[in-house]
């Protein structure tokens, strides 16, 4: 009895073992390669239907690759590829602030791969765009698109208050002027942005810039927020703004969305933001469409730089296919989507043999953009600890500032101490 | 007395042939017992017991990423002498102190309300639980527009109404950022109290309020001798319970003000996200886990405590 049970038991084990073994290979055979995508804007509607296009179009020219987007609030981008990363599951494909994720580790060298491509593709991007996606002599990413800051201005509440749409301010004391015919009641002129995300330091870089200071001296190794008198000017002139009555009220709550949103409901009759801002607005208040002017952030120097961002895509420190990942980042950078990109979904493009195509030069706003942002500095700063500081401290001092307007230099002060010792202590 | 009753009540076997017949049985029947716990034993060790031993032993490392060094217990000298951490047990305290002492005085209000009402009761009691029956993370979301300074609805409402002579930033001060955070956690937490000294109320005697009411008491009185004398022990086990909600509560802070301005909001679970995932330093992260996890720890080894004296002293 008890053999007959072990010969039936065997058998049934047996066979378990050869149906799971055929099994295994017929998977094996068929299987294609699974490859994450995670970035910080597959979930925005405007987005939406390029990288669905690109996606498809990159499956159907590449049959055994298979991209799984994985779609994830902006706000719990970054959360969710930490943890990934520390669980060694992090998607192959990501978008994340490169410097940051590259010396923590979560990010593979793509030197390799990159090198062992044609000059003449490695060409379209410039050595100043391809620095930002380096740290320490390596390469972590491949710019795919940006963001270029500029000024935008609602024609019709420019035309309203009695002002010329086509003289933008140039200067510091054109914009003031403007701020006060732009205000009355119930409408600003802008909005300072002071809520707690990163954006409201892009927008404070912008005016420091626009007066020729820094935030950091040349090595990187000492925060200037007060320490450069043209920072803290800038910083002083921005967040005046608020004390004189030409911003929103509430900037500590202010990010882009109540940014746009304002803008969208003739609330503000500027903003300062980058290109995306319009697709956004323009969706809010399709009556916008048309209405907008776009210049230059109002400078105090020549040739006053703005501020870029840049989105480069990587690969995981622990993805097991790079190979096929590389093929993937290269599609993502061809011209083609790259226009895609600007047309539809607002993304600037990175590759700088872009700008006398046919579709982007067809595009006046398209080109007013890219002429803007041909001296613009890259963001987000090379520093590891840049995402931390850019979305708490900095943001926490021009809180402070805003709430106590007379403190404002003590404030930047102390944020520089406090950058300072950050830094060492990295 | 007993010995007889309970000699008397016992079956013929005598003990000793008993123990001798059954022992090996019983040995057998407790590795049974063991083996039926085993699953729930091994759910609970990998739920709970491992992820408690790794937060700890995080604690005493320092992470770059996914490179760590043991550091011993550096990461809880960093957190204690961090003005941040100051600031945040601050806020903790304060914020929990003055939720729980509200879901108590609107709960026990609420509950006392219910007992009484006659009409509509099972719509009314439905109408109050409503806010604990939303996920914490949609409610603040919602609670979010209502308090934004723009287009708010309690900026009209007050506006109107001559509370407020201009929009306020509910969210943007400090102070009123405070008060609005502990407001949409006194709207979230008041259902949880009010149905527990709901329960309360009516284990107790409506004779005895009867009696109070012949003896001439006021209702006044009849709630300081009657009611709150018998509700003590809920009111008790609530505000315990309650506290260890609490202290711990992260959504309606992350959603809201992630813990803005200027550190105002910014209790210990919001500290502690902010240091895991914004400045990435898991291990101060997770020391403030651990420090997090006594101070609630302290307040379940109370609740424990006064349960267990309940039981007793119900039990003689």
């Amino acid at each position: 009895m008890k053999s007959t049970r072990s010969t039936l038991l065997s058998g049934i084990a047996g066979g378990l073992a050869l149906m799971g073994a055929a099994g295994a290979t017929a998977q094996t055979a068929d299987k294609p390669i699974v490859l994450q995508w995670q970035t910080a804007n597959l979930t925005e509607k405007q987005f939406e239907p390029v990288w669905k296009e690109m996606v498809a179009a990159f499956e159907a020219a590449n049959p055994g690759i298979k991209i799984e987007p994985v779609l994830v609030a902006r706000k719990d981008h970054w959360t969710k590829f930490v943890t990934a990363s520390q669980a060694r599951r992090a998607p192959c494909l990501v978008s994340v602030d490169l410097t940051t994720a590259a010396y923590n580790g979560y990010l593979m060298a793509l030197d390799s791969y990159w090198n062992a491509e044609p000059e003449a593709w490695r060409k379209a991007w410039s050595d100043e765009v391809m620095k930002a996606a380096r740290w320490q002599g390596k390469l972590y990413g491949v710019p795919i698109w940006g963001g270029i800051y500029a000024e935008i201005y609602n024609k019709d509440l420019v035309t309203a208050a009695g002002l010329d749409p086509a003289k933008p301010p140039v200067s510091w004391a054109d914009y003031m002027t403007w701020a006060k015919a732009l205000t009355k009641d119930g409408q600003w002129a802008t909005a300072i942005l002071g809520g707690k995300t990163d954006t409201t330091t892009r927008v404070l870089l912008t005016w420091i810039y626009s007066n020729g200071g820094e935030v950091f001296n040349a090595d990187m190794t000492e925060a200037t927020f007060a320490k450069n008198p043209k920072s803290l000017e800038a910083i002083k002139a921005y967040l005046g703004m608020a004390k004189d009555g030409f911003a929103a009220p509430a900037p500590t709550t202010t990010n882009y969305l109540e940014q746009t949103v304002m803008f969208a409901q003739n609330k503000i009759a500027t903003m300062r933001n980058a290109n995306w801002a319009i697709a956004k607005a323009e969706e809010d208040n399709p009556a916008l469409k048309g209405k907008l002017i776009v210049a230059p952030a109002p400078h105090q120097i020549p040739n006053a730089p703005t501020l870029k961002t840049m989105t480069s895509t990587s690969i995981a420190a622990d993805c097991p296919n790079p190979e096929a990942a590389w093929k993937f980042i290269k599609f993502e950078a061809d011209a083609k989507w790259s226009i895609k990109r600007a047309k539809v979904a607002n993304w600037m493009p990175i590759r700088s043999d872009l700008a006398n195509e046919p579709e982007i030069k067809s595009d006046p706003m398209l080109l007013t953009f890219l002429k803007i942002g041909e001296n613009a500095k890259p963001y987000p700063l090379p520093l590891p600890i840049w995402a931390d500081i850019a979305a708490g401290d900095i943001v926490d001092a021009v809180q402070k500032a805003l709430l106590a307007p007379d403190t404002v230099e003590t404030v930047f002060k102390d944020l520089d101490a406090k950058i300072n010792r950050k830094l060492k202590d990295q | 007395m007993t010995v007889v009753s309970d000699s008397l009540s016992r079956p013929a076997l005598p003990q000793r042939r008993r123990g001798q017949a059954t022992r090996p049985g019983l040995e057998s029947e407790r590795w049974h017992g063991y083996l039926f716990i085993a699953p729930a034993f091994i759910f609970l060790c990998a739920v709970i017991v491992v992820p408690l031993v790794k937060a700890f032993w995080t604690s005493l490392e320092r992470t770059r990423g996914l490179n760590t060094i043991f550091v011993g217990f550096d990461n809880y000298a960093r957190v204690l002498e961090s003005e941040a951490f100051w600031n945040s047990l601050r806020v903790s305290l304060s914020f929990t102190a003055l939720c729980v002492a509200m879901h108590v005085a609107i709960g026990l209000g609420l509950a006392m309300l219910l007992n009484r009402v006659v009409h509509a009761r099972a719509v009314l009691r439905v109408a109050f639980l409503t806010p604990w029956m939303v996920a914490p993370a949609i409610g603040s979301t919602v609670w979010l527009w209502l308090l934004e300074p723009q287009f708010g609805v309690v900026n009209y409402l007050f506006s109107a109404v001559g509370l407020i002579d201009s929009y306020k930033a509910w969210l943007g001060e400090p102070s009123l950022a405070f008060g609005s955070i502990v407001a949409v956690d006194v709207w979230r937490g008041v259902p949880f109290v009010m149905l527990l000294l709901l329960a309360g109320l009516q284990t107790i005697p409506v004779e005895q309020y009867e009696a109070a009411g012949i003896d001439g008491a006021s209702p006044l009185q009849q709630f300081r001798y009657i009611t709150l004398p018998n509700l003590k022990y809920f009111i008790v086990v609530a505000s315990t319970l309650d506290i260890i909600n609490t202290i711990r509560m992260f959504d309606i802070i992350a959603v809201m003000t992630g813990g803005g301005p200027i550190g105002a909001t910014e209790v210990l679970p919001a500290l502690l996200y902010n240091t895991a995932f914004r400045a990435n330093h898991f291990g101060e992260a997770a020391a403030i886990g651990v420090l997090l996890l006594i101070l609630v720890l302290a307040f379940s080894v109370l609740y424990v405590g006064l349960t267990r004296t309940h039981a007793q002293e119900g039990s003689r």
